[in-house]
């Protein structure tokens, strides 16, 4: 498909070789959203969850330690500034880096904490997004075998053919076991039970983002 | 065709039984992990799947697949530390210990250690400067361990270089640097070339000699 019927205008290319990056509104607008959640998420305090517990009237309240509440700030800024470079990124090569990139950081901010039924979602989780790896280099090789080349500009001129389609479902697959989406989100779901909120939240986001983005992709290089 | 006419036609005949092998791989770590309930039978059986995937990758067999190549096998090791790091203190905590980085105490009574290892260690970091490049800063890194390893199983004491790491990342912008000018000033493809070697070169040895300074803290612990 044309680049500029799914996201809004052609604002400019920048040809490096092989690489040509360009920039459309919808990219912008992503980058942009991204870092600014990133930057929120960065300036904010984690929240403190409250338990009420059975038979009696205690409250339990669960704190995050300074310790791992700034290694945890730290992954999620790194997280949120790959989801961004995601987002604006020209290449199917550094989209699947990225993708990638996330999915090792979302077992990290989660991997500090205290509660064993956490360290099990994590460790599922981190299973799924290894086992990921396959389709999503994978896929990504694929179409780099059937198209010769990496870059959104030169894919999306390519008329496909089964072996692109094939690449591209393999690729779909890969981010969704990455991301940890629908038919994966049964081993994220316990990670969120964690306190530390803003942090965990970017688990979320980076994956909504990164399925839009992917969505994107599959509609260039495939119609 | 995209393979342009040079390439003997075997090897592009190669690539359908390479991705076919890779699949079966997969398919059979796959299977693997859906039979075992083991937890550190199944993270073993992930890395099986890893492999495969290097398998399809590799099948493309050029120059940028093999730039695929590299950062999916550091993704793997990456994961797979985190992972397995993830059920070690699981299992800590569901015992209530902790342990140390290096459980068992390390000792060398290697005659290596106190024959010549300086003659060794410099003639590995003088090969080393002269390989640049990644298999140049390993083979640098070798030698700086050894000389580490070896002053300290001699008992002399190490002399501390804190920030070891940073010449490493200083290291690490001179090899983008020369990646940068290849694509931007082709012409300087020699400079950049250099850049990009030696840069290479200094991150990977001082990264080896880091793990020089680590196995410091934990040598010769009884």
């Amino acid at each position: 498909m044309d680049l500029g019927s799914l996201g809004g205008d052609l604002m400019g290319i920048v040809p490096l070789g092989d690489i040509v990056l360009y920039l459309t509104p919808l990219h912008l607008f992503m980058f942009i959203a991204v870092l600014t959640f990133t930057f929120l998420i960065a300036i904010s305090r984690t929240e403190t969850q409250v338990e009420a517990s059975f038979g009696d009237l205690k409250d339990n309240e669960l704190k995050v330690g300074l310790a791992e509440f700034k290694a945890r700030r730290f992954l999620a800024i790194i997280c949120g500034i790959a989801t961004a470079g995601a987002m604006i990124t020209g290449d199917l090569f550094n989209f699947i880096l990225f993708v990638a990139l996330t999915g090792v950081v979302n077992v990290g901010i989660v991997s500090a904490v205290k509660q064993i039924d956490v360290l099990d979602a994590a460790f599922q989780y981190g299973l799924i997004a290894m086992m990921a790896s396959l389709p999503l280099f994978g896929g990504g090789a694929i179409i780099l075998a059937a198209t010769g080349t990496l870059s959104f500009f030169e894919l999306a001129k390519f008329t496909s053919n089964s072996m692109v389609l094939f690449g591209s479902t393999l690729l779909l697959i890969g981010v969704a076991g990455e991301t940890g989406i629908a038919p994966f989100f049964a081993t994220k779901a316990e990670m969120f039970r964690t306190p530390g909120s803003p942090f965990i939240l970017i688990i979320h986001l980076s994956s909504l983002f990164m399925i839009i983005r992917a969505i994107e992709i599959l509609l260039v290089i495939i119609t | 065709m995209l393979v342009p006419e040079f390439v003997p036609q075997i090897f592009c005949s190669l690539y359908l039984p390479a991705i076919y092998t890779g699949f079966i791989v997969g398919f059979v770590g796959l299977v693997g992990i859906a039979i075992n309930k083991s937890d550190i039978h199944v993270l073993i059986l992930t890395d099986i799947v890893g492999l495969a995937m290097l398998i399809v990758v590799g099948a493309v067999g050029t120059d940028l697949a093999e730039a695929l190549i590299l950062p999916g096998l550091v993704v793997e090791l990456a994961e797979i530390l985190a992972i397995s790091e993830i059920l070690i203190s699981r299992e800590m905590r569901k015992k209530g210990k902790s342990s140390s980085l290096l459980p068992t105490p390390y000792v060398f009574d290697m005659e290596v250690m106190t024959t010549a290892p300086n003659f060794l260690s410099l003639l590995l970091i003088g090969y080393g400067i002269f390989l640049t490049g990644f298999t140049g800063g390993v083979v640098a890194g070798g030698g700086i361990l050894l000389y580490v390893l070896s002053r300290k199983a001699k008992g002399l004491p190490i002399v501390l270089i804190d920030g070891i790491g940073a010449i490493s990342g200083i290291a690490w912008c001179l090899w983008i640097v020369g990646f940068l000018l290849f694509f931007i000033t082709p012409d300087l493809w020699l400079l950049s070339l250099f850049l990009a070697a030696c840069g290479l070169l200094l991150k990977v040895a001082s990264k080896m000699g880091l793990i020089g300074t680590l196995m410091r803290e934990e040598f010769k612990r009884e």
